[in-house]
């Protein structure tokens, strides 16, 4: 059931989206260049907060990673000044500093998500896939992905011709893997959107949920739509 | 000392206006009282001498002689004035030979200065005198002396030099002794503080034990020496152990990577390897956040964005997300919230707190075990959440103890965990003024989060 990394899945999304990385530590900067390159984004790199706006006023990118302690300056000014200027390219912020404080000082001055160092690459690129797909969350009534629907309105879920009874818990778990089909979700992640945690516990708490869920979609039989995904997280897809 | 700074301090200053503040009253008073008394006293002469040059002027003529010279003769004090002059102003009687200058013929009593003509004294003195026209056209003056005014006046002077002043100069030295008892004490403990701002935080500033004022205050920065030194050894002790629970995993990491680098070359082992290392990497990284998140939490500046939340809300998200995890370990899960409670809080941390102790009653409960969160109001009203296990419970005698960071109960150390998780819900408990307090479940633990009301906090 468990992918390996740099597999297809992980890559599928990451048709060269381009991608504007502002991060003053070069070990680090080319540690996540490499990683986002490898996945096929194509990656320009500056170090300080002035270059990272000029570049960002050029606009030639889909998504900017900054860095919040730069040499020169937060990096979060150069994010309100974008947002000040009306840019409106998704941006995801990196420090050093991980109060919730802090995070939510990241998430007010524009950033789109706030990942605090040191991460695993995995993590950075769910987020981005995240971020990069976000715009498409209409206000459907109901989620398809192959066989399994998910009513909103009814609150029911369907595989095939098969009703599947949720708890509320599981349907709420269900309907984000399903707005993030084929992207890989990571567990800080369902723990940040679902539950609000902002905060990762000793337990594997996330990795029972999924299994309680993944029980009730993959039936006897039936194959497999909830993946786990080494190393990473969790995708919901569409059986091949 | 120095002298000019033996005058600036405030007891010498306190001494010194309080002298020269007495002298002033002093003076004033004395002053006050001479001036009463020559008012009444010139005031009392002249109603007498104007009775006596009535009832005088009011005789015959050749009467008027004779009682000039009886008046005279009565008057053993040599103080009484009288003499009687004819139309030409020529003596006649009496112990003046001239009429005075400055004394008008007028009826009125005047004060002046006369010479007497006495046998035996000549002197030169202040009267108060009367010059009054008789029928015949001569003139009548009596007059008495107000000398005894005078020596009231230098009486008075005498006793402002010989008594306030000296008064005056005693209070100053007075001062002067005080001030420079107090300076000793002050470059005393003016010595102690430097020696204590070099890290001697044993020494304490010196008391006299006569609970003056000075000694009362130095009590009281003992006392807060005393607090400080306490929290600067905590501070130590914390240190210690931060730097012994992180030393430990980085230690096994460093062995485990130098043994790879030398022997290993198989990929498997290094995979297992830095596998292994990463997992030891994150604990310390854990260890290291979960310190940054109790004092970030206990610097409590996160009051400020607290909300009005129910606490049914927070328990039930929680139980939402711990329930699976009891089922899968095969616990009974018992969740009962029917009595709630509005608090002014943080629903992210009560959250976080809720959840650290749900997680401790699950993992310290063995399979089979039931582990029960429910809310009830205690004797005093506030609403108490209670998270109860039927695990291996608490020893009463570490109470205290779970709550120090990075504890961990002899009897639970096997199981994984940085013993940082109850230091963070007590921090958190502290921060909503809540208290956290542990009982004994017979069996297992029993911990009580005790949610002030609403009402209660507003109006601590």
């Amino acid at each position: 059931m468990s992918l390996a990394p740099h597999d297809s899945a992980l890559s599928i999304a990451a048709h060269a989206h381009s991608i504007l990385l502002v991060e003053d530590d070069l070990e680090i900067a080319l540690n996540i260049s490499r990683d986002l390159s490898r996945r096929g984004y194509s990656i320009s790199h500056t170090a300080t907060a002035q270059d990272g706006l000029a570049q960002a006023r050029r606009g030639a990118f889909d998504l900017m990673i900054v860095d919040r302690m730069l040499d020169d300056i937060d990096g979060l000014t150069i994010l309100e000044t974008m947002r000040a200027e009306a840019m409106s390219k998704p941006v995801l912020v990196l420090s050093a500093m991980g109060g919730s404080e802090e995070r939510v000082k990241g998430l007010r001055a524009g950033g789109d998500d706030y990942l605090i160092k040191p991460f695993d690459p995995e993590e950075l690129v769910a987020r981005i896939e995240a971020l990069l797909r976000r715009s498409s969350s209409a206000r459907e009534t109901s989620l398809q992905v192959g066989p399994l629907k998910l009513d909103l309105i009814e609150r029911s879920a369907w595989r095939d011709q098969r009703e599947i009874d949720l708890l509320p818990r599981e349907f709420k778990l269900l309907e984000y893997l399903m707005r993030h089909r084929d992207q890989v979700v990571t567990r800080a992640m369902l723990l940040e959107d679902i539950w609000q945690y902002k905060f990762v516990p000793e337990t594997n708490l996330v990795d029972v949920h999924i299994g309680k869920l993944r029980r009730k979609i993959d039936g006897p039989g039936e194959p497999p739509m909830v993946l786990s995904v080494r190393r990473a997280g969790f995708m919901l897809s569409a059986p091949a | 000392m120095r002298l000019p700074e033996l005058f600036r301090t405030s007891i010498f200053r306190l001494t010194a206006f309080f002298a020269l503040g007495s002298a002033a009253s002093s003076l004033i008073l004395f002053g006050f009282i001479y001036w009463q008394t020559a008012v009444y006293e010139k005031g009392r002469i002249t109603r007498l001498l104007m009775q006596e040059a009535d009832i005088i002027t009011s005789e015959p003529t050749d009467r008027i002689k004779q009682d000039v010279e009886t008046n005279l003769a009565g008057d053993f004090h040599r103080a009484t004035f009288a003499a009687l002059f004819d139309a030409k102003g020529e003596y006649l009687v009496g112990n003046l030979s001239v009429i005075p200058k400055g004394l008008p013929s007028d009826g009125k009593v005047h004060d002046i200065y006369v010479d007497r003509n006495d046998d035996a004294f000549d002197v030169f003195e202040n009267i108060l005198a009367v010059a009054r026209p008789l029928p015949d056209h001569g003139t009548l003056i009596i007059g008495r002396s107000i000398v005894e005014l005078q020596n009231l006046r230098t009486i008075v002077t005498r006793s402002l030099l010989l008594g306030v002043f000296p008064a005056a100069i005693l209070a100053i030295l007075a001062g002067v002794g005080l001030s420079l008892r107090t300076q000793r004490r002050i470059v005393a403990a003016n010595q102690t503080v430097a020696r204590i701002m070099r890290g001697n935080l044993r020494e304490r500033l010196p008391v006299k034990g006569t609970s003056d004022d000075f000694d009362r205050l130095t009590i009281s920065v003992n006392r807060m020496l005393d607090e400080i030194e306490r929290l600067v050894n905590q501070i130590r002790g914390v240190t210690d152990n931060i730097a012994h629970d992180l030393r430990t995993p980085l230690t096994r990491m460093h062995t485990r990577l130098i043994a790879t680098r030398n022997e290993s070359r198989d990929p498997n082992d290094i995979d297992d390897v830095v596998d292994r290392a990463l997992t030891d990497l994150n604990l310390t990284l854990g260890i290291i956040t979960a310190l940054l998140r109790i004092s970030e939490i206990e610097d409590g500046r996160r009051r400020a964005a607290f909300a009005i939340l129910d606490m049914s809300d927070v328990v039930q998200t929680v139980a939402d997300l711990y329930e699976p995890i009891a089922e899968e370990k095969n616990l009974e899960f018992d969740l009962d919230m029917s009595v709630t409670a509005q608090v002014r809080g943080d629903r992210e941390l009560l959250i976080e707190a809720v959840a650290n102790l749900v997680d401790n009653a699950i993992k310290y409960t063995p399979a089979g075990g039931k582990v029960c969160v429910r809310s009830f109001q205690d004797d005093r009203g506030a609403v108490v959440i209670r998270v109860a296990d039927s695990g291996t419970g608490i020893p009463q005698s570490e109470y205290d103890a779970v709550f120090q960071r990075f504890y961990r109960s002899r009897a639970t150390r096997h199981i994984q965990g940085h013993g940082l998780g109850l230091s963070l819900v007590q921090a958190i408990a502290h921060l909503h003024n809540f208290a956290i307090q542990i009982s004994d479940g017979r069996p297992g633990a029993i911990f009580d989060l005790v949610c002030q009301i609403q009402s209660e906090q507003s109006a601590a």
